[in-house]
């Protein structure tokens, strides 16, 4: 599958999932996906200037019924540790973390990156989740959100490039 | 120099059922002035503008008031494009500058020398931005805010110090997420919180 058709996959997966205001900051590689989210009319689309506000502000829509999602790199997931902790974590206030995961396995110049994204996920006591398919998108998705809604916590979806659709 | 509080008791008859999110120091004195299940406390410095820009999302039928400091106004820089950018007309956002770490400590921050708040929140692509030099000002400045219905940012320079024995919130912050949401869902008359299954 191709980015742009994996893009759609991901996008209807969250819109299946009952996602409808989501927070995003660019990386190349979820560039169509942001861009297909943007184009939904379903779907509330906030381009952020820095990850951590996008915590904030998700969590301000969850207080008046919104089901958020933010869409990211993995550095930018880095960039939000203190708000998922005392905001996210302290108050008890479910997102959806959709992760493009730089310095995956075969990934060039992001090793250090990868290397730390999985133990600070962890860490936080953030429950992760990786699909390497595209057939098993729609139900990650599907279970993330349920498991993000019903414990009331950050739940992070870690996207490959396999899984994005493109070029390694 | 006027206090933080004298500013917030002329607002108070004027705020009327609006959803405010507060820093630390001042929920105290906002909530002692207005009681209400519509006051948020949130925890991460820095993040009560951009917490209030998602529930003004949320709610566009809704006032909502950002009570911010400088400290956390200049932690969350970035914060300030996205607000413009999203343009909720239904947010007001006061800044009290009071030039310090108040709740830190008491270490300066750049507003009391270069850094100018107001010209920091017209430059990120507020429609209204200005400073206020008394409380009078600042229900004049306030009033025209909320019938405008357009983003506005409105900072005061702010004396140092609280009043003394002002009560602590009586409630952790999962049940001020509670409160604030049942007091959503109690006005807007609308089922918000999910049951559990």
């Amino acid at each position: 599958m191709d980015a742009r058709g994996s893009a759609q996959l991901i996008k209807e997966a969250l819109k299946e999932a009952g996602i409808d205001f989501i927070g995003s900051l660019p990386d190349l590689k979820i560039a169509e996906l942001v861009r297909a989210v943007e184009q939904e009319p379903a779907i509330k689309h906030i381009p952020l200037c820095r990850e951590e506000e996008g915590i904030g502000i998700c969590a301000g829509a969850y207080l008046t019924g919104k089901k958020t999602a933010l869409i990211m790199q993995n550095g930018g997931f880095l960039n939000c540790c203190n708000a998922l902790t005392t905001t996210s974590l302290q108050f008890e206030i479910p997102v959806l973390l959709l992760i493009y995961y730089a310095g995956d396995i075969g990934d060039r110049g992001f090793s250090t990156l990868g290397s730390v994204t999985e133990p600070v996920l962890q860490a936080l006591g953030i429950r992760h989740y990786t699909p390497r398919r595209p057939e098993e998108i729609k139900k990650t998705m599907r279970g993330a959100q349920v498991l993000a809604q019903d414990s009331k916590r950050p739940v992070a979806v870690l996207l490959t490039k396999d899984v994005l659709g493109v070029e390694p | 120099m006027t206090t933080r509080y004298e500013y917030l008791e002329a607002i108070v008859p004027l705020a009327g059922d609006a959803l405010v999110v507060a820093t630390g120091g001042t929920i105290r004195e906002w909530s002692a002035l207005r009681p209400s299940d519509g006051n948020f406390k949130p925890r991460t410095l820095g993040l009560v503008s951009s917490i209030a820009l998602g529930v003004a999302l949320g709610l566009p039928h809704r006032k909502v008031l950002a009570l911010d400091g400088d400290g956390a106004f200049l932690m969350n820089l970035c914060g300030l494009p996205t607000i413009a950018w999203q343009n909720p007309p239904n947010l007001i956002h006061l800044l009290f500058d009071n030039q310090c770490h108040e709740a830190a400590g008491g270490g300066v921050t750049a507003t009391s020398t270069v850094a100018d708040p107001v010209a920091l929140a017209r430059a990120a692509g507020y429609p209204h931005a200005c400073w206020v030099r008394n409380p009078e000002e600042l229900q004049r400045e306030f009033a025209a805010a909320w019938k405008r219905n357009e983003l506005s940012l409105i900072a005061a320079k702010v004396e140092l110090g609280r009043p003394k024995n002002l009560p602590l919130l009586p409630y952790d912050e999962i049940e001020n997420k509670y409160r604030f949401m049942r007091y959503i869902e109690a006005t807007e008359k609308r089922a918000i919180v999910e049951p559990p299954r």
